[in-house]
């Protein structure tokens, strides 16, 4: 018989583990709730998703493609795979934090476990990348650019991509339920990030002293993983690879063990 | 101990209350800069309680606004964890405080059965195989497919309740006089409760109103301001509750 004895837990890191794997198809419902809603009700459905990208890329060709396109070949494909890496991360963390802290009364009122709707938004988050690599897919060929088999790596940049958006969407959501400013900080923060990661310019137009401050933001190697198949046709370096997967690595286990740890206040807080 | 369903164990509950809302960064920033602390003020909602139930058994928990009830059944229903003391719960706990949590008003009536179910934690074969059957006790079955926002709140309700009782739990938790829309169904939730009572179910009822509890217990336990005041036959404990 099912026995619950709050004395007896394993550490919460190991505990809240094991729950979410009992409540795994808690968490496939969610997902599938939030994309239905999303698109079932919506006649562009999908493609609302690729729009803001889409548009932001043909603006941003139109107004900088010229100043780049000597020291960037094919500047759109370049612009929107860094988009879409981008957007990838900076929307997983702010939807989970979102749902965290505005919408996270559910766990005032029964038990789930605690990181669900966090695991939640990586996961509508990842079913929306996927179907916007696919459209980049359709793209590409329509700008002519190649396609090699490079474009085979994308599984391991994506997972990359995932593990590091869950890992900061645990850090981020933490401290949004108990400062809820962290949601205003850390879109303040984005935009200034978004203006010192190389996306719509290329790295090389920075100052060499400024060039090797990029080295501290996390975010470059995360995008380059994941833009130098689909942009450069080749593979990325094995010690580019082994850095975005540690950090991504790092992040997650360091925003698990404080999600936990604190996981037990969440009900008291929010 | 071989037949307790719940036991408590010296359970506190403490929040902490600050005397000042200080929810966001900046402000608490701007006190560390100014090097005040910050003055908050510890609440016990329970102190020290603790009883056991027996399997099979209907309590009673009666009290005033404030009293702790509702803190007493968040940490038996695991939503939050006593901060001294141990909760110990033997079998699968239903709930009724919380009738459809995580429905979705956009989603089908159909959907929800499932979303509901999986935040019960059940999961979704399991749902499926008795899908029909929950449907057909909550009476909506025309509306299965269409969104919840279109039912009346009572609909809302049954649909909640059909979910959360379609297995019989071995512990149910009961709000209040159980009032889930109309009538009928009404007598038709109050007999599946009497079912599961008499089929073993350990039943905790939890109600400011003593005519409430009078009519189901037989053994009531009376919380004041986070501690158990008294336990007994109803009788007793209801004469100096209401005196």
């Amino acid at each position: 018989m099912l026995e619950y004895d709050s004395a007896k837990r394993p550490p919460p890191a190991i505990d809240e583990f094991f729950q979410l794997i009992r409540y795994r198809d808690l968490i496939f419902l969610m997902v599938e709730s939030i994309l239905k809603n999303r698109y079932k009700r919506s006649v562009l459905g999908v493609f609302w998703m690729l729009l803001n990208p889409l548009l932001q890329t043909i603006v941003l060709s139109v107004a900088f493609g010229t100043m780049f396109k000597s020291s960037i070949p094919s500047y759109a494909v370049y612009l929107l795979t860094g988009l879409l890496a981008w957007n990838f991360i900076t929307q997983t963390t702010q939807y989970a934090m979102n749902s965290m802290a505005y919408g996270g009364g559910l766990l005032k009122r029964v038990y789930i476990p605690r990181a669900t709707y966090i695991i939640a938004a990586v996961g509508n988050g990842l079913v929306n990348l996927v179907v916007s690599v696919g459209a980049l897919l359709v793209i590409i060929i329509f700008l002519h650019h190649e396609i090699t088999w490079a474009w085979l790596f994308l599984p391991v940049s994506i997972v990359i991509l995932a593990i590091f958006s869950l890992g900061l969407a645990l850090f981020l959501s933490t401290a949004s339920v108990f400062f809820t400013d962290t949601v205003d900080i850390y879109q303040v923060l984005i935009q200034a990030l978004f203006f010192l990661t190389p996306i719509m310019y290329p790295p090389s137009i920075l100052p060499p002293e400024l060039n090797q401050l990029l080295a501290l933001n996390p975010f470059v190697i995360l995008i380059e993983v994941f833009r130098i198949p689909i942009h450069a046709n080749h593979l990325p370096d094995f010690s580019l690879v082994v850095n975005a997967a540690s950090l991504a690595l790092i992040t997650l286990v360091a925003g698990w063990v404080l999600f936990t740890s604190k996981a037990d206040q969440l009900a008291y807080r929010l | 101990m071989e037949n307790t369903a719940i036991q408590l164990n010296d359970v506190t509950v403490r929040f902490r209350i600050p005397h000042e809302k200080i929810p966001t960064l900046q402000e608490y920033a701007i006190r560390w800069l100014k090097r005040r602390s910050v003055s908050f003020s510890d609440f016990n909602a329970l102190n020290n309680v603790s009883f056991s139930i027996k399997q099979g058994a209907t309590v009673g928990i009666i009290g005033a606004n404030g009293a702790g009830k509702s803190t007493l059944l968040k940490v038996i229903s695991r939503v939050i964890r006593p901060t001294y003391g141990r909760v110990f719960l033997r079998g699968r706990i239903a709930p009724l405080l919380e009738l459809g949590a995580g429905f979705d008003y956009e989603m089908t009536g159909r959907e929800n059965i499932f979303l509901n179910g999986a935040v019960l934690g059940f999961n979704r074969k399991d749902i499926a195989s008795r899908l029909d059957r929950i449907v057909e006790f909550s009476g909506i079955s025309e509306f299965i497919d269409a969104p919840i926002r279109t039912y009346s709140s009572g609909m809302v309700a049954r649909l909640g309740f059909a979910v959360a009782t379609d297995v019989q739990p071995d512990i149910l938790v009961i709000d209040e006089i159980l009032s889930v829309g109309d009538v009928e169904f009404q007598k038709k939730s109050a007999q599946r409760i009497l079912q599961y009572s008499n089929n073993g179910s350990t039943i905790l009822v939890v109600s400011h109103n003593p005519s409430a509890i009078k009519q189901l217990c037989n053994d009531v336990i009376w919380l004041q301001h986070g501690l158990i005041k008294m336990r007994g036959s109803v009788d007793d404990i209801i004469n100096y509750y209401s005196s």
